[in-house]
């Protein structure tokens, strides 16, 4: 369980509100966040593995707060970005799933194999040996998957995980990310994919301005978007 | 030689499965050999010992090819240089030396696994555990090798991108965006390192690890009930150079 109690995000050097105060309690096992671009949504997921720190009030996840636990919250959390590049770190799929699996195991050969284990489940065995660099954005997203999963996190936030991917990969690692028996946060401009979800946060201009039915919160959301239009067509 | 950072492939040769500190002793004795010994002949022959010990861990041709082939190029220069010089015994040992402590080094690092390598390293920083943790200088090294490939391509783009706007000749153009991208990726990769949890000892600062595009000074201020909505700032264009402005 997620737990926002007032928790609110500032600009370090500007003071700028990037997130009001916000107090949620997540529980269901598929949510979607969906805002516009700088609306606030990728803070609100970053505060669920202590990416980023509340400046007032806290975020807990399953009774740990993320400021005085943030180290135990990320061995919960799994967190996946937009761009897998940044977050592929080693030369190899392989060695790149067996380097999140360091501080689990200790022998090189147990990790291994538990890094092989984790790429077959993913459908990446045969790009094991695989320069990082070689692979495909989907084949990259799914790599950084793997390496999210093989630590066995209760909770994924997935941070705009198809953003970049061409349709094929989007259906893919979207089915993926939905077959995933753990609670998974995804902030998403796929309307298709967050009216999929369990329950939908709208955020705007850093407050979450709906919360509740996915469907009711995409119109929501083309009201919003659309009517700011006009707004600046008629202006 | 970038391509030659992910030059490793798993196999089962002897240079595969000796431990890494005999490799990597292997590789610093052979080099302070290559420096005392200024022998033309001992030269050839540690050079061709070398050489064979590269093919026997059947690295891939092309990667290995193209990053021999720039150390050949380099030691064929000095050759001609200390021949010039009117040296031929120096000539000789040099270019071995060259070609024989690269050729060792390429079979060190087809031969061993980044992993394994981590390990090495992590194993090596203990003594310095009291300064920081080893974990950490393990990690350090291999974000290193992986900086290096990643740097090049954001130079290589940034080249490109200038090309297209014709500002090609203007140093700035290619190395602001190069430095700021650069900049990004580190940070990026830290967010990354910290999101896996790896080699994690410090706390995130508060407030402080706001994704960019959403920590920006033109946010609105605390009035946030329907402002329009938030624009992105146009990207920094590097000033005309003096040609342009005095087109």
């Amino acid at each position: 369980m997620i737990e926002f109690k007032d928790a609110a995000v500032v600009a370090p050097d500007s003071g700028v509100p990037i997130l009001e105060p916000t107090t949620l309690t997540l529980t269901e096992d598929r949510i979607s966040i969906i805002g516009a671009n700088g609306s606030g949504k990728s803070t609100l997921a970053r505060l669920i593995n202590g990416l980023v720190l509340p400046v007032t009030g806290s975020v807990e996840v399953d009774g740990l707060d993320t400021q005085r636990h943030g180290a135990q919250v990320r061995r919960k959390v799994g967190y996946l970005f937009t761009d897998a590049s940044a977050q592929l770190i080693m030369p190899t799929a392989i060695e790149d799933v067996a380097l999140s699996l360091r501080r689990l195991i200790k022998n090189r050969a147990e990790r291994d194999e538990a890094a092989m284990s984790a790429l077959r489940e993913i459908g990446l065995a045969a790009k094991a040996d695989v320069s990082v660099n070689a692979l495909s954005g989907g084949q990259r997203q799914l790599l950084a998957l793997a390496g999210v999963l093989a630590c066995t996190p209760s909770i994924v936030v997935a941070d705009e995980p198809t953003t970049l991917l061409d349709l094929r990969w989007r259906a893919h690692v979207g089915a993926l990310l939905r077959s995933l028996p753990l609670q998974v946060i995804e902030v998403t401009h796929d309307l298709d994919s967050a009216a999929r979800a369990e329950r939908t946060l709208v955020v705007d201009l850093g407050r979450v301005v709906f919360d509740g039915d996915p469907k009711e919160a995409v119109g929501i959301y083309r009201d919003l978007m659309f009517g700011r239009a006009s707004q600046g067509a008629t202006a | 030689m970038i391509s030659l950072l992910g030059i490793y492939r798993p196999r089962r040769t002897l240079m595969h499965r000796a431990p890494v500190w005999f490799k990597m002793l292997l590789l610093v004795g052979m080099s302070i050999t290559c420096v005392v010994v200024s022998d033309p002949v001992t030269s050839i022959g540690i050079t061709a010992a070398c050489l064979l010990l590269l093919a026997s861990t059947l690295p891939p041709l092309k990667a290995t090819l193209k990053g021999m082939g720039a150390i050949v190029v380099i030691a064929i220069l000095t050759t001609l240089f200390q021949l010039w010089r009117g040296d031929w015994v120096r000539a000789l040992d040099l270019a071995g030396d060259i070609v024989a402590i690269a050729a060792l080094a390429l079979a060190v690092s087809s031969s061993t696994s980044m992993g394994a390598m981590l390990d090495f390293v992590t194993a090596l920083a203990r003594p310095l555990r009291w300064l920081l943790p080893p974990e950490t200088i393990g990690v350090m090294v291999s974000l290193t090798l992986r900086a290096i490939p990643e740097a090049a391509q954001i130079l290589t783009e940034s080249r490109v991108a200038a090309r297209a706007r014709g500002l090609e000749r203007d140093p700035r153009a290619i190395l602001i965006p190069t430095a700021s991208r650069t900049v990004g990726f580190a940070l990026d990769l830290g967010q990354a390192l910290h999101a896996r949890g790896i080699a994690e000892h410090g706390r995130a600062p508060r407030g402080g690890s706001a994704p960019a595009s959403e920590a920006r000074d033109d946010a609105p201020g605390r009035v946030l009930a329907e402002p329009p909505v938030r624009e992105v700032p146009a990207p920094v264009e590097p000033a005309p150079s003096r040609r342009a402005r005095r087109r």
